[in-house]
């Protein structure tokens, strides 16, 4: 290859990068102003919803919990009883003990005062088997309550276990470690009951970081930023995921994950497409963009929701190894759907599904990494061969940090203007601090962890979920 | 000291490309200074607004309290009373103001009763709040007439009724909620007639929201509701198969025995429920006639309704569902048949193994 041929080369490498870049940089911009303006429209509904009446209703869907809990006999006593004391009137809690190998069921029962009951199972979705069976509580102010021992399969087992033993309408998947406000299910299944115009089949909201933050007796009392840098900085990447992200894919309707952390799915729908899938790490996503192929397919209007109110506080790694562990299991989880579902991306029988939200997904989540690592690679090898044109790359490299500042100061915008729940004198200049530290604090481990999910999934097969060690929420109280 | 003109004489020098970046770079550096001091203004101000509306809070709660103390049993406001209202008139011209106000005498209202809530009613017509809301009904904005609207309701304002019922088929469903709402919080049953002229979709939210205001009131005599049920909007149809269940309405059975071939499956779902619940036997014969042509849900439901008004001669009918490709039909079948006939449903369990249904291998797993 002559000296031309590799120049042009280099240029059209360039070219590809700087696109990459561009193209990125504008789908934020854009996403930020329709999530801007589906904010405000938001709040503007929100001041007229009144949610007492569902609460009384006789009529009010039943909702049914899906809790899967696997060894957590730590926090699984308290964990239940904030399950158990949602506003909401025609709900049941599911506990699905997917195999625990400590003492989470004989807490339960002790607990509870639970006692084994006969039942049917319609095992609609094929799941592992009964180990101890299934209980309900002798005193009647649990009623609600009802936990199902199984061998262990896996969350998504767990979850299909809960969906054939489901008696409701609506089911809510949850982690059992999350903390629900009491009034997150009457807000959840109003997009469920107020469209008029197309059958909605999932919604989520937003998820919160809990750590630092008090609990008593499952409620949350009081709101603080953490301390470590790693939390923090992942408190802003929530805030600019969930309240300009999502809320700019569900004004799209082009929502393709509602977290596993907390969302309502319709049981109908998830039951007909097959529950959650056993064999991917990203079961929440994987089921979502299930869900919706099936609508697409039969050509029927729908719409999967989302509601910006902070409903669900979960616990975030505190550790740079489980934040990556995490982190590479989203990515594993995210190349497997997206494979799993290749045929939808760029094509137009599924609509904007098909040419606008996966190829987005495709394109600036499950190839970013890739591109950036690529990038970084070659800007490496500039510097050897000192082939760096500085006053391009400093540029460059400038602009984009500032626009990440800019991104992340306008979800704190959101923030403050919609929900203000850091109310605490001196947290708005951390907030600011935050954003200008966050590319440096949070991303390079996010890179890392996508790049080892990339590995993990083509040369490390046998690697599922991966360990997450939680403190627990409720060590942080009182 | 900095060389400003070698600094811009090097900028200038720079390719376009560089120069657009630096460009931008700079306007959002300054952006980033704006935003930064904005957001500690906007905290500031969230704070002391807060704080602002708690103190005022506090204030208009003892004059208003003062107001409804100081009145006597003549039913005119006294020289108190019209002090107190003199002495907040002035506030009520600032919209922050009327709305803590407003916000206040809601919560009044709800706290008691008699006399009382005339009195709160009288202050909302004599300091001019009436005309505000009323005054705003005309906005062009969907989220002040709302607003509006929600007012009026709480503060059972009559007189606002034929400017109201306009918004029962405005475009934004905010809109038509709060007229809905405010026609049945007022007139109750009588208010429901918006639904003979209702062009929209009547939402599951909407339609919880106007059976829960009918269902606070003592007065439960309830009108008509057949026109409803034959309406040509399936979701008023929909919303008056709730009113025959919730207000028991056997005397719409008849009604509800067309409807059983609505051609809204939803409809039809809802149909077999309440018929269930109204005790309607007569639509066994239909529904078992045609029940080849059901879809499962209604399979199902109907099923349901059998469970609860099923009688010896329906015996033949549920032998033949026991081997139904549906797994809910077997076992509700064959739950059936063990309370009509015992001896029958213990034969099936002694079967062998591989002529059994589904629902018989895990009933007699549960044994």
């Amino acid at each position: 290859m002559d000296t031309s041929s590799v120049k042009i080369i280099l240029q059209i490498l360039h070219f590809i990068f700087f696109g990459y870049a561009f193209a990125a940089i504008l789908s934020y911009i854009i996403l930020s102003f329709i999530s801007i303006k589906e904010t405000i429209e938001y709040s503007k509904k929100k001041s007229f919803v009144n949610y007492k009446d569902i609460l009384s209703s006789t009529i009010s869907p039943s909702i049914t919990i899906i809790a899967p809990a696997y060894n957590e006999s730590l926090n699984i006593v308290e964990n239940v009883r904030s399950l158990l004391s949602n506003h909401y009137v025609n709900y049941t809690v599911i506990i699905v003990n997917d195999g625990s190998e400590d003492e989470s069921l004989e807490r339960l029962i002790e607990a509870y005062d639970l006692e084994k009951t006969e039942c049917i199972i319609n095992e609609k979705i094929k799941t592992q088997p009964l180990r101890a069976g299934v209980f309900n509580s002798k005193n009647p102010a649990f009623e609600k309550l009802m936990v199902v021992d199984k061998e262990n399969g896996g969350k998504a087992d767990a979850l299909n276990m809960g969906l054939n033993m489901s008696k409701s309408k609506y089911v809510a998947c949850i982690d059992v470690d999350c903390l629900i406000l009491e009034d997150a299910l009457q807000k959840l299944i109003k997009p469920f009951l107020d469209e008029t115009e197309a059958k909605v089949i999932a919604a989520g909201g937003v998820i919160r970081i809990a750590n630092s933050c008090v609990i008593k007796g499952g409620k949350l009392v009081d709101i603080n930023l953490p301390k470590s840098l790693l939390v923090k900085s992942q408190i802003l990447e929530y805030l600019r995921a969930f309240l300009l992200g999502r809320m700019a894919w569900s004004r799209l309707n082009g929502l393709l994950v509602i977290s596993g952390a907390f969302g309502i799915l319709d049981k109908e729908i998830a039951i007909t497409v097959g529950g959650y899938d056993t064999n991917t790490v990203g079961e929440d996503m994987e089921i979502i963009v299930r869900m919706r192929r099936y609508m697409e397919e039969k050509n029927e209007k729908y719409k999967v929701s989302y509601i910006p109110d902070p409903l669900c506080w979960t616990e975030a790694p505190d550790s740079y190894k489980i934040f990556i562990s995490q982190r590479n299991r989203w990515t594993r989880g995210t190349i497997e759907t997206l494979k799993k579902h290749r045929k939808i991306g760029f094509n137009k029988k599924y609509g904007s599904f098909g040419l606008i939200s996966y190829p987005y997904w495709f394109i600036f989540e499950r190839l970013a990494p890739i591109i950036e690592l690529v990038g970084l690679i070659y800007f490496i090898i500039l510097v050897f061969l000192q082939e760096v044109k500085w006053e391009y790359a400093l540029s460059f490299l400038v602009l984009s940090y500032l626009f990440s500042m800019v991104f992340s100061l306008i979800a704190i915008y959101s923030e403050e203007l919609t929900f203000h729940q850091y109310k605490k004198k001196g947290t708005g200049i951390k907030l600011i601090l935050l954003s200008a530290l966050e590319p440096f604090a949070l991303h390079p481990f996010i890179l890392y962890a996508a790049i080892k999910g990339n590995y993990d999934y083509y040369f490390n097969k046998k690697k599922k979920w991966g360990t997450m060690t939680r403190k627990g929420l409720t060590s942080t109280q009182n | 000291m900095i060389n400003y003109q070698y600094i811009y004489n090097s900028y200038n020098d720079l390719p376009s490309l560089i120069k657009l970046s630096w460009f931008v770079s700079g306007l959002l550096i300054l952006v980033i200074i704006f935003m930064s001091i904005y957001l500690k203004i906007i905290r500031h101000s969230i704070r002391r607004k807060c704080e602002i509306n708690i103190k005022f809070k506090a204030e208009y709660e003892t004059s208003l309290v003062s107001y409804l103390y100081s009145g006597d049993d003549s039913g005119k406001l006294t020289e108190a009373q019209n002090s107190i209202i003199e002495s907040l008139k002035d506030s009520i011209k600032i919209a922050s103001k009327r709305k803590i106000i407003v916000a206040v005498l809601y919560d009044l209202m709800n706290e008691i009763s008699g006399e009382m809530s005339v009195s709160i009613k009288s202050f909302y017509y004599n300091t001019g709040l009436m005309n505000y809301a009323y005054d705003r009904l005309d906005s062009k904005k969907w989220n002040v007439v709302a607003k509006s609207i929600g007012e009026l309701n709480r503060f059972r304002i009559e007189e606002a009724s034929h400017k109201i019922a306009k918004y029962i088929n405005y475009p934004r469903p905010e809109v038509q909620r709060e007229a809905q709402l405010y026609m049945v919080n007022l007139f109750l049953f009588e208010g429901l007639t918006f639904l003979d002229e209702l062009t929209t979709t009547l939402s599951e939210w909407a339609q919880i929201q106007l059976l829960e205001t009918l269902q606070k009131f003592e007065n439960q005599e309830i009108c008509d509701i057949r026109p409803w049920l034959k309406s040509a909007n399936d979701s008023v149809v929909l919303f008056a198969l709730k009113l025959a269940q919730i207000y028991n309405q056997f005397e719409v059975k008849e009604t509800l025995m067309d409807l059983l071939s609505h051609t809204n499956k939803d409809v039809r779902l809802s149909t077999i429920n309440v018929l269930t619940h109204l005790y309607g036997i007569e639509a066994k014969d239909i529904l078992k006639a045609n029940f080849n042509n059901l879809s499962i849900e209604e399979q199902i439901n109907f099923f349901g309704l059998l469970e609860k008004l099923v009688m010896p001669n329906d015996e033949p009918f549920i032998e033949e569902q026991l081997f139904h490709k549906n797994f809910e039909i077997q076992l509700i079948a064959l739950n059936i048949l063990k309370e009509i006939n015992i001896d029958k449903y213990m034969g099936l369990l002694n079967l062998p193994e591989k002529e059994k249904s589904r629902a018989m291998i895990k009933s007699e797993n549960k044994l």
